[in-house]
């Protein structure tokens, strides 16, 4: 598998929590689409990556705000791809919306365009969580985007759901899951609210305007929301991410599994091989540099056999389990011999299973996955 | 030997001395005005700067040509100012005939003045009292009252007191004059058998050990043969001199003069501070008296933070005690820290030194043990065991009776603190031997305390307790039976023997109960709920429980996210290579003297 990402970096409004890279104005879009056809060129065009010949089976169009591109905007970069990149014909595209931002026009501008897997940003149904955290819809608008989703015909959709959010009750989470489930999307990724470095919402909470759900609270909501998902037949298949049995995220397993993606767009990452880059968090500078025909990198590094066996253990075990023949391949290591000191107590407090095949996360060990990693790194120098 | 004058100072922390040492030299033209202003020659290393003390010893021999018309030679001998280094203080008033009393006008007596100030009476040195700082504005209402504090101490007259200010230069010719006309030429045969006093020895990188001597009788000349008389070592002389700013080589030394010599002595063990250094081949019989071995009171683990670095460790240790004869260490094993060392100190201030220069000069990462004294054990068999480490003490019914170290500790104060201190003492078990008054509001207080009861926050309490103004000075007295007890700390149920300690089994309840808690706060929630209890022998006499880590993973781990979360992990995972294991138990290195932060 292969992926490839395209950041669209606009925002009609920034939401306090967010950390991805993105402006809040649509006036520059026109000009960012023409930089990043010429990206999506150079990225194809460069000899030094030798792990293209693998066809793409994931496009995804995250951001920021994707939907705020038109129907005819997206149809040109779609085929810009096309043109440039070896894409499986039975690939996933997935695209970030916005549920305020979406029509039935646009929704079938989308899908003719060949975009087959939608993403909202639901979040809440509850008006005063939305509010808190800055989303522009509605409960209600989250409802309607579904059922345009659906009329225009889109098989795969995913909503985005949030839970220890301040002001958040159990009630009020039991109602949004309800209503989430009663939209019966095929795809749910449900997270606990992070504060990140360098947002609105982290200052608030340095400044104490903003007390974070307590670390027991937000335990339970999290046992609540996999035992609610789960009971109405969502499979977990990582940290975060729930599915319908054959509608897991192509696209996220790619970065789970480790495998290569190519990424496009200022401050988007990619992974190809053993080399990871960056491309400025700027659209200044990642304008400027593919402008001068250079590829718009802050910076990358090629991954020493330690760092890849690190990202591979701590990004399967997050998600689908780490494969035990895989790493034995990969690695030369027995995962079972280096976990010995661990891995009876892990399996009899019930936070790890041994499949036979992998090494996989109970709803329990999910729950405290990075204490889990730590210690299993610690284990495998 | 008529010109030479030997003398020191004596002053509490913060009195003067070093300003009034560096306002010596510069009067008499050893140091010039530029090197001036780095402040406080004498105090040349940079922890001594920092704490305000001086640990090590130093000399420095002046010229002044006086108003009779004759140039003297005058040694000024520093002393350290704390009461950890008392043993070397005693050493250097040896080699004096006579020292300077500087009291701050503002300040009046203080504890540590008092015992060092009745050692130098002691050894029947000449006294010349100085009152400092006499130019603040707050000296003015004080400065009768400080007077008279000395006068009632040392018995002088009012006109013998020098007024001065080391600061602004006030008082200092008279100063040097008083030295001349009042301290006693030294006496002495230069003749004589060699007889020379150790008060002091450095440790050089290219030279071996530099030794400071007070040379009594007889005359030492480099290429002689010498002894020290209580190691029995030999030496050829290599270089002898006086000291000046640096070392200044003379190739001799005659009775009744202060300067060093070295003789390629690579272990500062071999020149022990009180020793008398005589020739081999014309020894005297008469070694000069008060020679005793410095013994550690203080005792604590070592341990490196990497159990990797045990090596480097020893080496560090090796090194620093070339230049700190006082430090003990042995190498001990514990099943929480692994291989490290028990070492042994001085005092606290001593210890908090030696960690401190470790991790500073020898870039070691360190964890440190609660400090402990050492228990005379006498065993049911009748045999008498020197504990050091609380987890080496025997089982209780091997155990006749436990004794610990006592201090005669005195204590000055404002008279309005009497009750405070008093109430302070008796929760430590102190008893009070004495109390008598300086002045109307000015008390001097004697108090008969385990020392393991002042090891702790003692000096801090007393000082917050009374705003700063109590001072303490102490000595070491004998040891006593005391109804002690070890008291362990089980983390689910395993044994933590680096958390051990005596305790007196009065406060062991309340002690357990204290340290439970702290330990509740420093050891972070793991996978598993973890008890910690404390125990004496089989009875668990108090409990805290950690409850297991609840949730701990980040929600999301996209694209972007993985370089990012690996290095942290990398990160986190050194973090987690510093935490010690006992059992599955992990605690982090500041818990293992989570001791030192109990209220």
């Amino acid at each position: 598998m292969r992926g490839y990402y395209l950041h669209i970096p606009f925002c009609e409004k920034k939401c306090s929590y967010c950390d991805f890279y993105s402006l809040e104005t649509t006036q520059h879009i026109d000009a960012f689409v023409e930089t990043l056809l010429r990206e999506i060129t150079m990225r194809a065009d460069d000899a030094t990556d030798t792990s293209s010949t693998t066809p793409v089976t994931s496009v995804f169009f995250g951001g920021g705000t994707p939907s705020l591109l038109s129907p005819a905007t997206l149809t040109r970069i779609v085929n810009h791809v096309r043109a440039h990149v070896a894409v499986a014909a039975n690939a996933e595209w997935t695209m970030e919306c916005n549920p305020g931002t979406v029509t039935a026009e646009t929704l079938q501008g989308y899908a003719a365009a060949g975009i087959n897997r939608l993403s909202f940003g639901v979040q809440s149904f509850t008006a005063s969580e939305l509010e808190f955290l800055d989303r522009i819809h509605s409960a209600d608008e989250a409802s309607q985007a579904m059922s345009l989703a659906r009329a225009a015909g889109f098989e795969n959709v995913n909503m985005d759901l949030m839970f220890a959010v301040p002001g958040q009750t159990y009630d009020t989470l039991q109602y949004n899951l309800q209503r989430m489930l009663a939209l019966q999307p095929d795809h749910i990724s449900a997270y606990s609210l992070i504060y990140e470095h360098g947002t609105p919402l982290f200052a608030k909470m340095k400044k104490g305007l903003v007390t974070p759900t307590s670390e027991d609270v937000d335990a339970a909501m999290y046992a609540l929301v996999i035992d609610t998902l789960t009971r109405a037949g969502y499979e977990q298949y990582e940290v975060s991410n729930f599915a319908r049995t054959g509608k897991r995220c192509m696209h996220n397993r790619t970065y789970w599994l480790c495998e290569s993606y190519t990424a496009v767009g200022p401050s988007a990452h990619g992974l190809l091989g053993s080399t990871r880059y960056w491309n400025h968090r700027s659209l200044t500078q990642w304008t400027a540099k593919v402008h001068a025909n250079e590829l718009p990198e802050a910076n990358r590094e090629t991954l020493s056999t330690n760092e890849q066996l690190t990202e591979f253990l701590f990004c399967t075990l997050r998600a689908e389990g780490i494969p035990i023949a895989t790493v034995q391949q990969r690695f030369g290591i027995d995962i079972r011999t280096a976990l010995a000191e661990h891995l009876p107590d892990w399996m009899s407090a019930d936070f790890v299973r041994d499949t036979g095949s992998h090494l996989t996360l109970t709803a329990e060990g999910y729950r405290v996955c990075d204490e889990l990693t730590l210690r299993m790194l610690a284990c495998v120098e | 030997m008529k010109n030479y004058r030997n003398f020191c100072i004596i002053a509490h922390i913060d009195h003067g001395k070093s300003t009034l040492a560096d306002r010596l030299l510069e009067r008499t033209g050893r140091v010039s005005a530029r090197e001036m202003t780095m402040n406080q020659i004498l105090d040349d290393n940079p922890l001594e700067q920092e704490r305000g003390i001086t640990i090590k010893l130093h000399a420095i021999q002046m010229d002044y040509k006086a108003n009779d018309g004759e140039t003297y030679k005058l040694n000024l001998i520093d002393t350290p100012g704390h009461v950890d280094f008392s043993y070397e203080v005693s050493r250097s008033l040896s080699a004096c005939e006579g020292a300077l009393l500087v009291v701050d006008a503002t300040q009046g007596v203080e504890a540590q003045t008092i015992s060092n100030l009745f050692m130098a009476i002691d050894q029947g040195l000449e006294i010349i009292p100085v009152i400092n700082k006499i130019d603040l504005p707050s000296a003015v209402t004080t400065i009768d009252n400080v007077k008279q504090q000395v006068i009632d101490l040392i018995g002088c007259k009012e006109e013998d007191m020098i007024l001065a200010s080391a600061k602004a230069g006030i008082g200092i010719d008279e100063i040097l004059e008083t030295v001349v006309a009042k301290i006693p030429p030294p006496k002495g045969d230069p003749k004589a058998p060699l007889r020379a006093l150790i008060y002091d020895s450095i440790f050089d990188a290219y030279r071996g050990v530099v030794v400071n001597v007070r040379v009594f009788d007889g005359t030492m000349k480099e290429k002689d043969k010498i002894v020290f008389m209580n190691t029995n070592q030999t030496y050829d002389l290599d270089e002898v001199g006086v000291l000046h700013m640096q070392r200044q080589r003379t190739g001799i030394l005659e009775a009744g003069n202060v300067g060093y010599f070295t003789a390629a002595i690579r272990r500062l063990q071999d020149s022990k501070v009180g020793d008398t250094v005589t020739l081999a081949n014309n020894p005297t019989t008469n070694p000069i008296e008060g020679f005793r071995e410095v013994k550690p009171m203080v005792f604590s683990g070592i341990y490196p933070a990497d159990s990797d670095d045990f090596e480097d460790l020893r080496e560090a240790l090796g090194k620093l005690s070339l230049n700190d004869s006082a430090i003990s260490f042995e190498p001990e094993s514990s099943s929480a820290l692994g291989f490290g060392f028990r070492c042994g100190f001085l005092g606290l201030l001593h210890m908090e030194i030696v960690q401190e220069r470790l991790e500073r000069e020898f870039n070691q990462v360190i964890v440190t043990t609660v400090p402990n004294v050492r228990y005379k054990v006498i065993t049911t068999r009748d045999e008498i065991l020197w504990v050091d480490n609380p987890s080496q003490l025997p089982n209780p019914t091997l155990i006749k009776e436990i004794q610990e170290p006592f201090i005669r500790a005195q204590i000055i104060a404002p008279s309005e603190y009497v009750g405070t201190i008093m109430k302070l003492c008796m929760d430590r078990r102190g008893t009070m031997l004495g109390q008598s008054y300086l002045s109307a509001d000015r008390v001097d207080m004697t108090f008969d305390l385990p020392l393991a009861e002042v090891v702790f926050d003692f000096y801090d309490k007393l000082k917050s307790n009374t705003r700063g103004y109590a001072s303490l000075d102490y000595e070491y007295s004998d040891y006593k039976q005391g109804e002690l007890v070890r008291m362990d700390i089980l983390l689910n149920g395993e044994p933590v023997d680096a958390l051990s300690s005596i305790v007196h089994r009065q406060k062991a309840h309340e002690w357990g109960k204290k340290l439970c808690a702290k330990l509740k706060e420093l050891i972070p929630r793991q996978m598993f709920e973890v008890a910690i209890q404390a125990a004496i022998g089989s009875k668990i006499i108090a409990r805290e429980s950690i409850s297991a880590i609840r949730k701990n993973v980040i929600a999301k781990c996209y694209g972007g996210d993985i370089s990012r979360k690996r290095k942290l992990l990398e990160k986190q995972k050194e973090g987690k290579k510093r935490m010690k294991q006992v059992g599955k138990v992990e605690i982090p290195q500041e818990a293992f003297h989570a001791v030192l932060s109990i209220d």
